[in-house]
């Protein structure tokens, strides 16, 4: 039989690996995941387990290959990696994790995030990062490990990313790609070094690092146990790979300017590409690398699609027998029978605090305008709307610096029909929505296949994604959103002094 | 998509004659509202229904439910079902009527012989639908095979008797299926799991069986497997092997524990037991894993 030749792409994600494999047109062989807890042993703790990460990457990526890969003859070239951003997992010398990897939505160092942001150290920083100064960012995480947990801090022999700690794990090498460390908060992303100021904040050396590679860096071979119990051979390319965000842009459809591309899953972001670092006076804005001449710029939301299932949770229906998913669809059944705007009622979705635009974590959700005709429907549809408005201040705010003519929609929330269409009506302009929900690993894909010269560049690779369905604006609509989100836009911002007031309250409790 | 309105009811129109388990099956298309069109009742039928269009009021064994379109209705025989509000709401839905066998002794249901399941999975279907006891559940498949039922049943083309019944039986192992997909720690399956994870690995040296992994959720142990395989990508038991040996490479970095310790405090029945396990999983020895991981690290200094 003939002998086909694939690639497998691994994506480290926040609750579970997924692992894909690819032939080299572009077509899914097979997909598998296997996921992972996060642990909340304190209120702003965010942490996870990077051995069972690691066991749990293995085993999928063992799986994957016995099912799907090996039996259809396909022989494996390469694997490519992406992971979720900011995540910080000191070792030891032996290369023995030291604790539990912090995640990107730990909060711990917001202290020291707090203090750095407000002085001209943290503004100059953020220009030379590229990385809003953020508890979320490991130049926060590191300084706080320096000050708060001593003994840790002085037995790491480097902190890593959990991406570079699985792939040390494969491999023996420390690498950490441009893309992912330009969301560390410490490289200067205009000359590609680790920034000495970043450094000094968080109190280490460039040695505590992993080396800096570009994302098609292959960091060493497969160690030959795992090419043996994996049934790979010796020549099986590893590739060090990039970032979730930046490989969602790029498998999302998105490498030239003039669109924008909107993910919403849990939490969610509004991305544009562009040659230039986007320079944002208020510090609203991340600029990651995602090779060392492409940026990747937007804001990122906390409050996506993890709060509708927070409403859910709340005022669904369970009595019956329904789950989480079934009663989430039942609701967006409801909501479609709200006219749009529903009624003058407005929702502002800060239950997490909030990144970008506004950076303020002490922000709280609040449903506004409520008369005696709303009821339960208008609460649902109003929910929807308020995640989306909110997706809409982060365009507006990126439409200052860039022209946005299109957009492409991706994320189990964004995705949704319903959703999809609302997006186009709030932002007038048309959103395409691609047919696989896998924009990272089809990133991965296409990075690697840019790479041995499939496609001559990511701008064509990009354009190779079919973006199936697309949802036209309605004007009407649109008029009806625009005037609602001018309230919300205000109350975001007039609310300050009360945010402030209650999330105090909120945190002696 | 045809979505004339059809009635075929037993010893009325003849249609149903070859297939004596059908009591009712039919497609209603409700444009107007007749007061006490649906009634509360009971019958001695397995009754399903599922919604084309529109939005359905409906009581179920005295719980009250929202159908949407996509959604199945299961009342068993005896359950009393009806309208809310007495009557239908406006909308389109196949409904299904099935006469199913009763055990005397334990009053349990099971599926008539005229399918070929074996009499295990006929009692077995039977059995999670009274357990489960879930009267909705989206599937939004059902809609294809009624259509095909009915088509069948109408053109009468050859061999139509046998892929009735063969669509009948897909349909109860769709429904059957779903419903144990559906049933158990329904608001928060990732939270509850969550804490079970944490309880697995403060008493990781213990040896746990999935009995006891499902009860501490509160879920039978099909419910629970079909869970967390979705959950989680893999069978609990696996999923616990992960675990297992994510601890064990802890301890395996630290050279001062011996391997027959950390086999039996991450739950192994053995080192011999745990080499093997590590091995396949690994692809070398918890001896060789900790060799190398010096040698190397050693090496990269």
């Amino acid at each position: 039989m003939k002998n086909m030749e694939c690639v497998i792409t691994i994506e480290i994600g926040t609750n579970a690996v997924r692992v894909m494999a690819f032939d080299l047109s572009g077509k899914v062989i097979g997909s598998m995941k296997g996921s992972y807890p996060t642990f909340h042993v304190e209120p702003d703790y965010s942490e996870q387990d990077p051995d069972q990460m690691f066991i749990t990457m293995l085993y999928v990526l063992k799986n994957l290959l016995n099912e799907e890969v090996h039996p259809k003859n396909y022989h494996v070239i390469s694997i490519c990696f992406s992971a979720s951003m900011h995540s910080v997992l000191p070792v030891d010398k032996h290369g023995t994790s030291l604790g539990y990897a912090i995640t990107w939505a730990d909060n711990r160092g917001k202290n020291e995030a707090f203090e750095l942001k407000n002085s001209s150290l943290g503004k100059e920083i953020y220009e030379t990062t590229g990385t809003p100064i953020h508890p979320m960012s490991p130049l926060i995480k590191i300084a706080w490990l320096s000050r708060h947990d001593k003994e840790r801090f002085k037995k790491a022999y480097k902190f890593l990313s959990i991406k570079s700690y699985i792939i040390q794990q494969l491999t023996n090498g420390y690498v950490l790609d441009y893309s992912l460390a330009s969301a560390t908060g410490l490289l200067n992303i205009h000359n590609l070094t680790w920034d000495s100021k970043a450094l000094d904040f968080a109190g280490i050396t460039s040695d505590k690092l992993p080396d800096l590679v570009p994302v098609f860096h292959s960091p060493g071979k497969l160690r030959r146990e795992y090419q043996k119990s994996l049934g790979l051979s010796n020549d099986v390319k590893i590739i060090t790979g990039s970032s979730d965000g930046c490989l969602a842009t790029l498998g999302g459809g998105v490498w030239e300017e003039g669109k924008a591309t909107i993910t919403v899953e849990d939490s969610g972001a509004v991305r544009v590409v562009g040659k230039k670092v986007l320079k944002d006076e208020r510090q609203r804005f991340f600029n990651y690398l995602l090779t060392e001449k492409d940026y990747v710029s937007g804001g990122p939301t906390n409050n996506g699609g993890v709060i509708f299932e927070w409403f859910a949770k709340q005022f669904g229906d369970f009595k019956g027998p329904y789950d989480i998913e079934y009663t989430m669809v039942n609701l967006i059944h409801e909501a479609m029978d709200v006219v749009v705007g529903s009624e003058g009622l407005l929702f502002l979705p800060y239950l997490l605090g909030e990144r970008a635009p506004i950076w303020n974590p002490n922000a709280r959700g609040s449903y506004f305008g409520i008369n005696i005709k709303h009821e339960k429907q208008h609460f649902v549809r109003a929910t929807i709307e308020g995640i989306l408005y909110e997706i809409y201040s982060i365009g507006k705010t990126l439409e200052e610096h860039r022209t946005i003519n299109s957009l492409t929609a991706s994320g189990s929330f964004a995705s949704i029909p319903f959703c999809a269409q609302m997006i186009a009506d709030i932002f007038n302009k048309p959103v395409s929505v691609g047919e696989n929900p896998d924009n990272i690993a089809r990133g991965a894909f296409l990075l690697y296949a840019t790479d041995i010269g499939v496609f001559k560049s990511l701008d064509e690779a990009a354009r190779s994604v079919v973006l199936a369905n697309t949802y036209n604006p309605n004007k009407v609509n649109h008029q009806v959103y625009e005037k609602y989100y001018s309230i919300f836009e205000r109350l975001s911002t007039k609310l300050y002094d009360e945010f402030e007031a209650i999330s105090k309250y909120q945190n002696e409790q | 998509m045809q979505q004339n309105q059809f009635i075929l009811q037993q010893g009325v129109s003849g249609t149903l004659e070859l297939f004596p388990h059908m009591k009712e099956f039919g497609l209603r298309k409700n444009n107007t509202i007749q007061l006490d069109s649906f009634v509360q009742e009971k019958s001695d039928c397995l009754n399903l229904f599922f919604i084309v269009d529109g939005k359905f009021e409906w009581v179920i064994e005295g719980e009250h439910y929202v159908l949407y379109p996509g959604d199945v209705a299961v009342a068993l025989p005896d359950q009393e079902i009806g309208g809310s509000k007495g009557y239908y709401d406006i909308g389109t839905f196949f409904w299904l009527q099935l006469k199913v066998e009763k055990s005397s002794p334990d009053g349990r249901m099971s599926i008539g012989r005229w399918s070929n399941l074996s009499e295990e999975e006929r009692r077995t279907i039977g059995k999670i639908l009274m357990l489960n006891n879930l009267p909705v559940l989206k599937i939004k498949e059902v809609a294809g095979i009624f259509q095909e039922m009915r088509s069948e049943i109408l053109s009468q083309e050859l061999g139509y008797v046998t892929r009735v019944n063969h669509l009948l039986a897909s349909l109860l192992i769709i429904i059957a299926r779903q419903s144990t997909r559906q049933s158990g720690s329904r608001r928060d399956f990732p939270q509850t799991f969550l804490k079970l994870e944490q309880a697995l690995r403060q008493n990781l040296a213990r040896q746990w069986t999935v009995e006891e992994m499902a009860a501490m959720v509160g879920l039978g142990t099909t419910a629970f497997t079909e869970r967390v395989k979705s959950y989680t990508g893999f069978t609990p038991l696996h999923y616990l092997i992960n675990i297992r040996i994510s601890e064990a490479i802890k301890l395996l970095k630290r050279p001062t524990v011996n391997f027959t310790d950390i086999a039996l405090d991450t739950g192994f029945y053995s080192s011999q037991h745990f080499s093997t396990t590590f091995k396949k999983l690994t692809g070398h020895t918890p001896g060789e894993f900790r060799k190398r991981n010096y040698a190397n690290n050693q090496h990269n200094k």
